[in-house]
Order: structure tokens, then sequence, then C-alpha cells
């Protein structure tokens, strides 16, 4: 349980982002309400067996890696080259390219944290990081060569498992850092990023670990893409910039996206003695299900109980909501419909950073808490871009009977979504992600007000 | 290809699909609804227009099946329009 006194300050970022060098070039774009999602010219060999075709991808070329291919199994990446040296080459062997961007990613958070080594490698320092992770080319490969080309099992390499295993990234980042804490991998489909930060909050302030690595990852993956374009739950018809439209009236479906997002934790007391950055300060943590049985169908009484455990105290209200805001036709107006019921009508914004990058599934609610800690230090509340016209009519779920949410339009909350980057004072963000299974998890984060 | 003989091979393809509640099977007409007439997942809808275009040889466009309506009659409609697009 929770040990008094301790709390869990944020004192580094860093990630993987489509369309950005760094987190820099993330922020500058993403406050100048620009979008990174493209079309991916990858998809085009598949014509017309896939459906949509916009994503917010990041090439192995804009990483500054390279990936060599096998000479017996076709489009089988043996090993990635690391062009800049970041990560030493017996880390790039046992890595696929999402546990390189976690590698990646965790250096430039653990250097702005200001850990030492020691500190870095001690035992009270821990790794919880993720991915929601349907597949990806490392296993496409392998199987391939087994089951249809009647290959021997080396042939898929004797890194197969290493790099395609649930926890990859986590045991790819530990072997890195060298950490002698907790490693672990926290799955919860598309909450897994926020999750993995959640437990990571949980380690520390339950005083099991004084530091952990945190986050969520998703490589750009054809085969994520594949699975989802599947459910016909991709957007589609409009531009790439203009394909992610959360809560717009005209939204038909998400946009896959891949990226990471890592953060350092540490004890706040630890962290406010050796002098650190603070980026923010997690107030809060809580996670439930929606016990309504449903794999897909958002609940609104799931999200109610949500908000109920998170912000325990009468009273307390957060300055922004991060929504999941997938753009999703039956997500977007429950779940802002369960803010408004919380919440009220006026006093705070609602941000929904995928408008911006898409949704990055294992990655989504790590990257969006790193946007969150950009809103803190920028003190500007990111766009829900494309949400031009809100729906002036009931949503057909409130008509129906034992409905006991709010009983207006989405138009009513209008003033709420900021279509353009809005300046304003933000104390504390509370980020929302939910996930397939009925899965919900919520952080309240604040700036550091000591 | 009549549309009756399209219904029944729409039943058989019900049949595979187990949650679709087997019962209410018997007496399906045009008229039936997925949804609300056989309670079938919202999700099954997919896997049973994929079902359908293996049936009876047809390729459905993407636009047809994001616009499909709930009942029978609008299977039995996009079957025909793909079987007379794939005929032309």
């Amino acid at each position: 349980m929770e040990v008094n006194g301790r709390r869990v300050a944020v004192v580094g970022m860093g990630g993987v982002f489509p369309t950005c060098k760094d987190i820099g070039e993330f922020s500058d774009k993403l406050f100048s309400n620009k979008s990174l999602i493209r079309e991916w010219d990858k998809l085009k060999i598949y014509g017309k067996q896939i459906r949509a075709s916009s994503c917010g991808f990041v090439t192995e070329a804009e990483m500054n890696l390279e990936a060599v291919y096998s000479d017996i199994v076709t489009s089988y990446p043996e090993v990635y080259i690391d062009h800049l040296e970041r990560i030493p080459r017996i880390n790039m062997a046992t890595a696929d390219i999402g546990s390189i961007w976690a590698m990646l990613a965790t250096l430039d958070a653990v250097r702005m944290s200001g850990w030492t080594e020691k500190e870095t490698q001690s035992e009270t320092t821990g790794v919880v990081v993720a991915s929601g992770g349907g597949g990806n080319e490392i296993i496409r490969s392998a199987w391939h060569g087994f089951f249809n080309m009647g290959m021997k099992t080396r042939v898929a390499g004797s890194h197969n498992v290493d790099r395609a295993m649930f926890y990859r990234e986590a045991a790819n980042v530990s072997c890195l850092i060298k950490n002698r804490g907790v490693c672990e991998s926290i799955g919860s489909a598309c909450a897994t990023g926020l999750g993995n930060i959640g437990h990571a909050y949980r380690l520390i302030k339950f005083g099991v670990q004084d530091r952990v690595v945190a986050g969520g990852v998703e490589g750009t993956a054809i085969e994520a893409f594949v699975g989802f374009d599947g459910m016909h739950i991709l957007s589609k018809g409009f531009s790439p910039e203009e394909s992610s439209r959360p809560f717009d009236l005209h939204r038909n479906g998400f946009v896959c996206s891949f990226g990471a997002g890592i953060v350092c934790l540490e004890e706040y007391e630890m962290a406010k003695a050796r002098g650190a950055n603070i980026l923010g300060v997690i107030d809060s943590y809580f996670n439930n299900s929606d016990g309504d049985g449903d794999m897909f169908y958002p609940s609104f009484g799931g999200q109610q109980r949500l908000w109920k455990g998170l912000i325990p105290k009468a009273g307390i209200k957060p300055d922004v909501v991060k929504v999941h805001g997938t753009s999703t036709p039956v997500g977007d107006p429950v779940e802002l419909l369960s803010v408004v019921d919380f919440l009220g009508k006026d006093g705070y914004h609602i941000s929904a950073p995928k408008s911006q990058f898409g949704h990055m599934l294992g990655a989504a609610g790590s990257v969006e808490f790193v946007a969150a800690l950009l809103m803190l230090r920028e003190q500007k509340v990111l766009p829900c871009l494309n949400s031009v016209t809100l729906n002036p009519e009931l949503e057909n779920f409130q008509k129906k009977e034992g409905w006991d949410g709010p009983m207006e339009p989405l138009a009513a909350f209008r003033d709420l979504l900021p279509q353009k980057t809005l300046e304003k004072e933000i104390n504390t963000i509370a980020c929302l992600n939910y996930g397939f299974g009925g899965t919900n998890s919520s952080i309240l984060v604040s700036k550091d007000n000591s | 290809m009549e549309r009756q003989e399209i219904i029944d091979g729409l039943v058989e393809i019900l049949k595979t699909v187990r949650t679709v509640d087997q019962e209410k099977l018997v007496n399906v007409t045009e008229d039936t609804d997925f949804l609300t007439d056989l309670t079938t997942p919202s999700t099954e809808l997919i896997n049973i227009a994929a079902k359908a275009e293996q049936k009876f040889g047809v390729e459905f466009e993407d636009d047809d099946i994001d616009e499909l309506g709930s009942k029978v009659r609008d299977v039995v409609d996009l079957i025909l329009k793909a079987k007379a697009r794939g005929d032309s």
C-alpha cells in the first residue's frame, strides 16, 4: 500500500515521434497546430487489400537506423544498424524496431533526469515498459520461413525469441541501462502506455523502488495496421492531416500510428534533494474495468467510476483533461459525456493529442503523457484538431432507456474543445486512456509548485 | 442466382458463427435484422461479410461494407450487386 509522505516526480522524458527528429521538434509542431500524420507509402504495394492509408509512422532512415535483411528469408531484418552509434551493437542484436526506439527514448530521458550511473544501476531503479503489439516483421518472416518454406528453425536466427517476446522492450532497456531493480511489462491494449507509467508510480509510491524508467512503445508494423484495417475501424476518406478528427461529427475511425514515449520517475524528496528539474508531480493514478462484459464498447459507468477513483477529494478540478479521444464514432461521445458528467460544463479544457499524431496503440498513453508534460511546461493546451463540427443532435445511446448521463448534445460543449493551441494557466492535467477488454486508466499530474 | 438461394446460403454461414443465437435461424427472411433479431455482435458483421465473399465467390467494395445495413436484405442486395459487377 501507499507509504505516507512518498510522492512521485517526473524528472526525464524522451520519445520517438512521427516526422520529428527529437522531442523539441515534436513540441514545436504540436503547439503550432500541425499534424504528424502522412499517407503511408509502404502500403501501396498491397493495393486494394488494405482499406485505409493514413498513418503516423516512423521510418528507419528517419531514426538514423538501417535494417540488414536476410538473404535466406526475404524481408527478415536480421539486425539493425545504428548509424549514430547511440546503442552498443550487443544491444542492437537483441532488439526489434520498437525495442530500439525504447532504448533511444530511454537514453534521452535518463540524460534529462540527471541520474548518475550509480543511481541508474541501483537495486532501487526499475524498468516498466511495454507495447500493445499485434505482431511484427520479425515474427512474420520467422514463421513464414518455418511454416511455408519448410526451413530449419535456426534460419529464423537465434534472436527470434528476445526480439519478439512480450516484455522485449523492458528487457532491452534493462540490459542497456543495467538497472538492478524490477524489470517488467504491463499489458492493457491501448491503455498500456499510461498503465506502465501508473504501475511505475505505484512502485515508488509503495516504497518498492526509488526510480523507474516507464512508458509504452509501438514499433512501426504493417501487422498492427492490418489488424485494425480488417475491423473497418480506421479513418478513411479524408486527407492525412484531416483524418484524425476526435469529436467531429464526420469522424469515421481512428488513425493507426506508431511511436514511443518514455519517462523517468523518481521519489519526489530524492529528486528535490539533488536539485533535479521536475517536469511534473503525479498526484494520483487509478485504473479499473468496465464490468459490462463487452470487449469493445466503451462504458459510461466504467468511466464514471474511473473519475471517482482518480479524484477522491471533492473540489479538485484539473485545468486540462487530456482525453483518449480516438476519433471513433461511439468512443468519443461516451468519453466527452463522462468528463462533463463528472467535471461540469466549464472551468477546464479538453485536449485530444491523437488529433495531431493519431492513435499510437501501446504507446498512446505514454506519448500523450509526454504531451501533457509539454503542456505543463509551455502553459498551453494542445488542440482538438479537426473537431470542426460537433453533433447538434443527441447521440442514439442518449435516447435509450436507462441512459443516466448528460441529456445535451456534444455541440453544447463546444467551448471546452479548442481547435487551436490555447494559452492559459495550467496547474493540473488529467490523462485518460482506455483499451479493448474494458480497461480504463487515468493519471493526475501537476506542476511542481513547491 | 435467386434471392432465396442467397438467404439459404447466408443461413449456412450463420450456423458457423457461434455468437449468433442458433435457435433463431429457423425463420430467417429478408426482413430479419442481424443485430436486433439475431443478436449478432456488431463486430461479427465483418466476419459474416468476409465469409459471404468466400461462399458466393464475390468481392465487396470497402465502402459498401462501411455503409451496409443490418438486415438480411442488405446483404442479399450487396451480394447481387457484387455478382453483377463481376459478370459485367
